[in-house]
């Protein structure tokens, strides 16, 4: 491991209502922290959060009341200083802090600053929707005389009619020429690392800070990936291998409501897995009920993995039979090789054989089908799930609107073949922990990984429409 | 927990992947404590989520099922070692027969080695079709053990014991450990029988053949014999073969080499290669057992990360909420005259200022953004407070303190103050927020106009 890092402390600042908060929550993927709302002043102190690399803390970020009255503050520090007296400008910002109005009109801003002077570095949230106005020139004046390096954020770059442009000439004219676009709502996949990297720049002492936080923000997202994966992958074999037996001539109707309802309950389970995985709430998504219009009437009994399955086991049971029977022939003494060790051969293979396959032939002379879900069905969950994972990668925890996803276009649905695991799951009734004679087995843990890596590895560049899967 | 050698370490991971598959299948458990306890130790994930596992599984009293499940599988492991060695020796006496007549030397030697090495066979072969789950006798020892051990969760402790090792990698070792130790046993009591019974009776040895050519035997035996002999076990010679055709006794050497033919094919075929094959299974099972871990991508630990190994924390707050300054205007001032005044405040560029032709008579400075134009408009109201005066607000923009410390200020000097939000009813509208603002700050009865016809009717008339 590394030598340790120095804690980077990084103020959050600017003026009111620009989404300090939010850029908290989502830097720290918490959706609950502070308050958020489309008013001025929802923050009224200085709050923390610190980021932690591989157990240890990297990054502090403190959360700041708005900037509201930079105009009179500064005029009001100018006054601070006496004629003929020479003040630098942190000076003067201490100054203002031990006087009487850090207590009176400028409380909130006498926090801000006190913050900033304890700190390594600033962000400063600009809601790019805004027109760059005097008092904003004024209260960068003031941060700026704080002497911590200032790096603009410009917030709300995703919504169409912004002053991005604006900001930045401004900001250059104010020589803070590194910037970066970060929209809290809807954050680029790479602007975590965008915003760190920038920061970097402003703090040579701390790059080594900032490349670990960067490295776990990356080893963290893989992890989620393929952990998201797995989720899917589970329900989605879960699901394939979810069958119920029904007498021919029962109400199939129920049965296919029962099995609609499993279905449903399991791909529910899987949302709020996924979604506590990505760290957000279950109102953050409104699903759109799983259309089942109809069940598979049949059996796959003839996969042929089943079929594998089946000749290895009646292997087994030939050679539990034959041990047996070679036992039988040492206990007999009498009898030579033979006879006692391949009638017991016989005997374990057709047991184990009549085990496996029998009791499912058996029902179905005896008129029982069984009832699955669609392939279509399929096809949608995981197209589903896939989208689901790829927008919660894509959103930011300071977002408050549900979560909708298109439907899935349903070309797609049709086309293409099953991925190799779901046919296989399909012949496993006993993968389903979904149905009550569930058995772990290593062959179900082995297909479910690969399919998961299937999954998690489609997921990340279709940007675009989902492919056909 | 310090890092456990090899047997705790498994006990701990045993444990761990029967909370996990338990709280998978049965929904979490209650493990706030837990949790706790795991966070008051330094260490990683992995180490937290046995520390969590050891917690929570000592409440639900899985160590013992779990402990009950292991002295089932020794006590099976013990049941099948008799079955061995009765099946070895039993191999060994049925091979030789009851020694009223000569022994058939191929079928004593197909009896010993027979099914050894077509199960050998089997497990090799294993390896070139892959898929299986390890030997079957080891299957089949987890089987008896199972319906052994009996109780609550008794299915869970196999579950999870099989899911670890098949994920590590290790189970198809262990199986086959079990399977060729069991062999081993099995074979080295039918030597032990062998020597016993051919060292205290007396048995002829024979070929018989219908069929085949008497040279064939010949040959045969040499062939099985060659490498046992290259090791020092006898081989009979090519006479004493042709002589072993049942119908004439054979002389004591003849015997003791035949003896030692099929002690040496036993050894050699049976119990080194399954020595061999233990040994192999021992050390690839010993070596995958210490590379034991958590994967953190599994479905039940992924979800616990965040609370096991945080990756961000709370640091609270610097101090609670003061009581904030809000500006107020307290009275309106004494409008002499009847000038009316419009005036923009930050308004952004994109809004023309003027919205409209101001009449004749009506003051309207350039829009208000900076300090010293904020300054000329207040002297300038306050050396002639107007009887109406209009401030044009951009209702996207939030109104900050700065602003209504303006506008209160503003409002003072004027004998009426009308406010218009111009550009409301478009994104980001703010509307709301405006009207909550100006009335805090005194200002309720002010108006508050959006349109640009009520507010030039306003700054004319002083009526909406």
């Amino acid at each position: 491991m590394a030598e340790p890092v120095p804690i980077l402390k990084v103020a959050v600042v600017g003026h009111t209502n620009t989404g300090k908060t939010s850029l908290l929550r989502t830097l720290t993927r918490d959706g609950s922290f502070g308050k958020v709302s489309d008013s001025p002043g929802t923050t009224r102190h200085v709050e923390g959060s610190r980021l932690l690399a591989e157990g240890r803390p990297v990054l502090e970020l403190f959360d700041t009341p708005g900037m509201e009255d930079g105009i009179a503050l500064l005029e009001y520090l100018e006054r601070l200083q006496q004629p003929g007296e020479r003040l630098d400008g942190p000076a003067r910002v201490q100054r203002f802090l031990d006087g009487p109005e850090a207590h009176g009109r400028f409380e909130q801003e006498a926090r801000v600053l006190r913050k900033l002077l304890d700190c390594d570095a600033a962000l400063y949230v600009i809601d790019a929707r805004d027109p760059v106005l005097g008092k904003h020139r004024d209260e960068l004046a003031i941060l700026a005389s704080c002497g911590r390096p200032l790096l603009p954020v410009l917030n709300f770059v995703g919504s169409p009619p912004h002053r991005a442009d604006e900001w930045r000439a401004a900001m250059s004219r104010l020589a803070l020429h590194a910037q970066v676009e970060f929209d809290t709502v809807a954050p680029a996949l790479d602007g975590e690392q965008q915003l760190y990297s920038r920061l970097g720049m402003l703090l040579d002492r701390h790059r080594s800070t900032l490349t670990a936080l960067m490295a776990d923000l990356d080893r963290q997202r893989a992890a989620r990936r393929v952990a998201a994966g797995r989720l899917v992958a589970d329900m989605l074999i879960d699901i394939a291998a979810l069958r119920l037996p029904v007498r021919t001539g029962e109400d199939e109707r129920a049965a296919l409501e029962l099995l609609r309802g499993k279905a449903r309950r399991r791909e529910q389970q899987c949302v709020e897995a996924l979604l506590a995985l990505y760290r957000f709430r279950p109102e953050d998504y409104a699903a759109e009920p799983l259309p089942l219009a109809d069940g598979r009437w049949g059996m796959d009994l003839f996969h042929p993995q089943a079929l594998k399955d089946m000749g290895i086991s009646l292997g087994k049971g030939m050679a539990a039979g034959a041990m047996a029977g070679a036992t039988l022939d040492a206990f007999t003494a009498g009898l030579s090789l033979g006879t006692a060790t391949i009638l017991g051969a016989a005997a374990g293979g057709l047991w184990q054989g009549a085990d496996r396959l029998g009791q499912r032939m058996l029902g179905r002379i005896r008129g029982w089908r069984e009832l699955t879900v669609d392939d279509a069905v399929l096809r949608l969950l995981a197209l589903r799930q896939q989208a689901l994972v790829r927008a919660l990668e894509r959103r930011g925890h300071a977002a408050r609107d549900p979560m909708r996803l298109p439907p899935p276009a349903d070309e797609p649905l049709r086309k293409g073949p099953l991925p190799d695991a779901l046919p296989e799951a399909r012949s496993q009734p006993s993968w389903s922990t979904l149905s009550a004679d569930y058995a772990d087995s290593p062959r179900r843990e082995a297909v479910a990984r690969a399919l998961a890596e299937q999954l998690s590895a489609e997921a990340p560049d279709a940007a675009a429409p989902p492919a056909a899967r | 927990m310090p890092p456990a050698a090899a047997p705790d370490a498994l006990a701990a991971h045993w444990l761990a992947e029967t909370v996990r598959i338990r709280e998978a299948h049965w929904g979490p458990l209650e493990d706030s404590e837990a949790v706790r306890q795991a966070l008051r130790q330094a260490g990683s994930f992995e180490d937290r989520v046995l520390l969590r596992a050891r917690a929570l599984g000592e409440r639900e009293g899985l160590p013992a099922t779990l402990r009950r499940w292991r002295h089932a599988a020794f006590a099976t492991l013990a049941l099948l070692a008799c079955a061995a060695v009765l099946a070895g020796a039993g191999a060994a006496t049925a091979a030789l027969g009851d020694g009223s007549r000569p022994t058939n030397v191929l079928w004593a030697l197909g009896t010993l080695l027979g099914l050894h090495l077509l199960t050998l066979l089997l497990w090799l072969s294993s390896f070139l079709l892959g898929g299986s789950e390890g030997s079957w006798l080891g299957q089949a020892w987890l089987w008896m053990t199972r319906r052994l051990a009996r109780g609550p969760d008794a299915a869970l402790a196999p579950q999870a014991l099989t899911a670890l090792l098949a994920r590590n990698g290790s189970l198809r070792w262990l199986l086959g450990a079990v399977s060729h130790a069991w062999w081993l046993v099995a074979l080295v009591a039918a030597l032990l029988t062998l020597l016993v019974v051919l060292s205290t009776r007396r048995y002829g040895f024979a070929w018989e053949t219908t069929l085949l050519h008497p040279e064939t035997f010949v040959r045969l035996t040499h062939a099985v014999g060659w490498l046992p002999a290259q090791l020092g076990f006898p081989l009979p010679d090519a006479a004493t073969v042709r002589a072993s055709d049942g119908m004439q006794a054979l002389p004591p050497d003849a015997r003791t080499a035949w003896s030692g033919w099929l002690i040496g094919a036993l050894a050699v075929y049976g119990i080194a290669p399954r020595l061999l094959a233990w040994a192999l299974c021992a050390w690839r099972a010993r070596r995958s057992l210490r590379r034991l871990g958590i994967d953190p991508a599994l479905p039940g630990y992924a979800n616990l990360r965040e609370r096991l190994a945080p990756s961000v924390e709370r640091l609270g707050i610097d101090a609670p909420d003061d009581r904030a300054y809000m500006p107020r205007l307290d009275r309106a001032g004494g409008g002499a005259g009847s000038a009316a005044v419009m005036a923009g405040i930050e308004l952004p560029p994109d809004l023309a200022w003027p919205p409209f032709p101001v009449a004749e008579g009506v003051h309207c400075p350039e829009v208000l953004d900076t300090r010293e134009q904020r300054k000329a408009l207040l002297d300038a109201l306050s050396q002639h407070p107007p009887a109406r005066l209009l401030l044009a607000c951009d209702a996207r923009q939030t109104p900050d303190r700065g602003s209504l410390a303006l506008i209160v200020e503003l409002a003072a000097l004027a004998a009426r103050t009308g406010i218009w939000l111009m550009g409301a009813g478009s994104e980001p509208d703010r509307t709301p927020q405006w009207r909550e603002r100006l009335a805090a700050a005194g200002l309720a009865a002010a108006p508050v106009l959006t349109e640009a016809g009520d507010a030039a009717r306003w700054l004319e008339h002083g009526d909406g």
